[in-house]
């Protein structure tokens, strides 16, 4: 987790502990906004309000505020947002539930002990979590923490957005009666969880990954206050990485012209290159993804699989995420490494089933 | 961020998105269907940031050294970044400027029967232009041939119909970001509307001389001549009308 708070924290502590004697309960806030010493403590209401209010007030005062692309932009970031954000909810309160509730013991005796069957258990248990990539990253950053071995909670993490009945029916919505779609869909998707999750169980460098763990609940007996406690805090934490993710998928669908896609549907592998592209820069979710390929009919089939097969396993916002939750140096390897895998299975998948 | 600051930006996020939710503007963000899922998550929020803001001030007072325990990395002050587009740009959902941006959409061979177009009492039947695109390029039957319909959708002047311009819904499945547009090229207008005007419009089908099928790549248009149009008194942005297909 990329933290800071060793020594800030200490000092607000010490600010704190002075201030407490001075003031009563409502002046607290205020007291430190005229101190200005404490920055960090009680600044929370302000930092928000006084932006909003700046926001209203510059509300319509602009011609680049109305600029017709800009909107187009605001609208594509605001929509990104709101549509990850009742996945990004419950994928917080399912983080919440096993920080509070599932005890390292517990998933000691639950999860198989060698990963030849611990992979495959956790790829398969991706079936159970119906939403879509934004909701698995928190959820397997807290199965780590929990005791679970990194390499079925990173299994979990890419099979859950792709596999879960919800996208399976979506894809089968998006394409009617193309069921050898929806078959290698979940075949090629299960593959490369799989695969990723057994080159972690390989490798198993524990230095490149920071996982968030339940150590700083150890004082806290009430386990309904570690669940709010965690569910803000992951909510916080991959909610941030998900802006910066819709940051950049807004602004990517504005710039990359449409003539591009269109110029290279007569190439084969073209095109599956083009799709791979275009699953990663346009992080569309992976409830929707399947409609996009079904409006995009100039392009083969097994083209169109790698998209569906890439889009929820790695993406723009995904490597956000993972940079938040697992680590920097995490992310910069497992990125080409799944969309390696998930691009060669899609191709494998789609040449025996499509 | 300590609970506190949590706390403050979970509210700002629920009662933004209650908000959204209660004058329907959510919908011009994502599909109707996702309403559900918001509503839980926006009840959640408040809830959570209820909890956290109350639990929090009093960790704050009575128990001076578990304080500041418990903080999220800075990131999460991020999210406030889209309440604060919303309130400074107020965007209004998708218009001209993205539908030229997409390819208008194609519908894919349809595979079950087309029912027959009710009557309507007053004028010439409703009925969506996703409906009509998909009528025109694969009815075998024809039930657009010389028969007025109504349509209600943006306009979006284009150089490719000069006479007119392109009627314009959007087919969202998921987000405002997937979405993809279907036009019907109105002809014969007579008059120019500004872009992202809504229309009630009075057409009929212009049949083509090759079928649809039989023309090349995805570049032409479906076509129909305007009977009457008027601007839309009633467009659907609001109050839970979605101005998606």
């Amino acid at each position: 987790m990329v933290e800071t708070r060793t020594s800030d924290d200490a000092s607000h502590g010490h600010d704190h502990a002075q201030c407490d004697g001075d003031h009563d309960h409502h002046d607290h806030d205020h007291a430190d906004q005229g101190q200005g010493t404490s920055l960090g403590r009680g600044y929370g209401p302000f930092i928000l309000v006084i932006p909003l209010l700046l926001a209203l007030l510059i509300r319509n005062q602009f011609d680049a505020l109305g600029n017709a692309d800009f909107r187009l932009w605001s609208t594509l970031f605001v929509s990104v947002c709101i549509q990850a954000l009742p996945f990004l909810v419950l994928g917080v309160v399912v983080s919440g539930l096993i920080a509070a509730f599932v005890s390292p013991e517990l998933v000691e005796r639950i999860v198989p002990k060698k990963s030849v069957f611990a992979v495959p258990t956790a790829g398969l248990a991706g079936l159970a979590l119906p939403g879509c990539e934004c909701g698995s990253v928190p959820i397997a950053g807290r199965l780590v923490g929990a005791g679970t071995p990194p390499a079925a909670a990173l299994t979990f993490l890419l099979a859950a957005p792709a596999i879960n009945p919800v996208v399976l029916v979506s894809t089968a919505v998006a394409f009617p009666g193309n069921y050898s779609l929806v078959g290698a869909r979940f075949m090629a998707s299960l593959a490369t969880a799989i695969l990723v999750g057994s080159w972690w169980a390989r490798r198993n460098d524990e230095t490149l990954l920071s996982s968030l763990t339940a150590d700083e609940h150890s004082h806290v007996t009430n386990k309904f206050h570690t669940f709010v406690d965690v569910a803000a805090k992951d909510l916080l934490h991959a909610g941030g990485y998900l802006v910066v993710g819709a940051l950049a998928a807004a602004t990517l669908q504005l710039v990359i012209p449409r003539s591009v896609i269109n110029s290279v549907a007569d190439s084969e592998w073209k095109s599956i290159l083009i799709f791979a592209a275009l699953a990663v820069l346009l992080s569309i979710c992976s409830e929707a993804d399947a409609f996009v390929a079904a409006g995009l009919p100039q392009f083969s089939l097994s083209s169109r699989l790698v998209f569906l097969v890439v889009g929820p396993v790695i993406d723009l916002k995904l490597v956000a995420m993972h940079a938040g939750v697992f680590g920097r140096k995490f992310a910069m390897l497992f990125a080409p490494v799944t969309l390696c895998t998930a691009v060669a299975c899609a191709v494998i998948v789609g040449r025996f089933m499509l | 961020m300590n609970r506190v600051g949590r706390a403050s930006v979970m509210l700002a996020l629920g009662l933004v998105m209650a908000r959204m939710l209660w004058t329907g503007s959510f919908g011009w963000f994502i599909q109707q269907r996702m309403q559900i899922p918001l509503l839980l998550a926006t009840i959640v929020l408040l809830a959570l940031g209820l909890y956290e803001g109350i639990s929090g001030t009093r960790e704050e007072h009575h128990k001076p050294d578990t304080v500041f325990k418990s903080t999220a990395p800075k990131v999460g002050w991020l999210m406030i970044l889209p309440l604060l587009v919303l309130v400074s740009v107020a965007p209004t959902g998708l218009g001209a400027a993205a539908a030229d941006r997409v390819e208008a959409f194609k519908p894919a061979e349809e595979t079950e029967l087309f029912p027959p177009i009710e009557e309507s009492s007053d004028g010439p039947p409703e009925i969506r232009v996703l409906d009509f695109v998909n009528r025109a390029i694969w009815d075998e039957s024809k039930s657009l041939q010389d028969r007025p319909m109504r349509l209600e959708g943006l306009v979006v002047n284009d150089a490719d119909v000069p006479d007119g311009f392109l009627l314009t819904r959007f087919l969202v499945s998921c987000c405002a970001a997937d979405g993809v547009p279907i036009q019907v090229a109105v002809r014969d207008v007579g008059q120019t509307f500004p872009n992202d005007t809504w229309v009630v419009a009075d057409v009929v089908w212009r049949e083509p001389d090759i079928p649809y099928t039989d023309l090349e790549d995805d570049v032409w248009n479906v076509d129909a001549e305007l009977i009457s149009i008027t601007v839309d008194p009633d467009p659907p942005t609001d109050a839970y009308e979605s101005p998606y297909e």
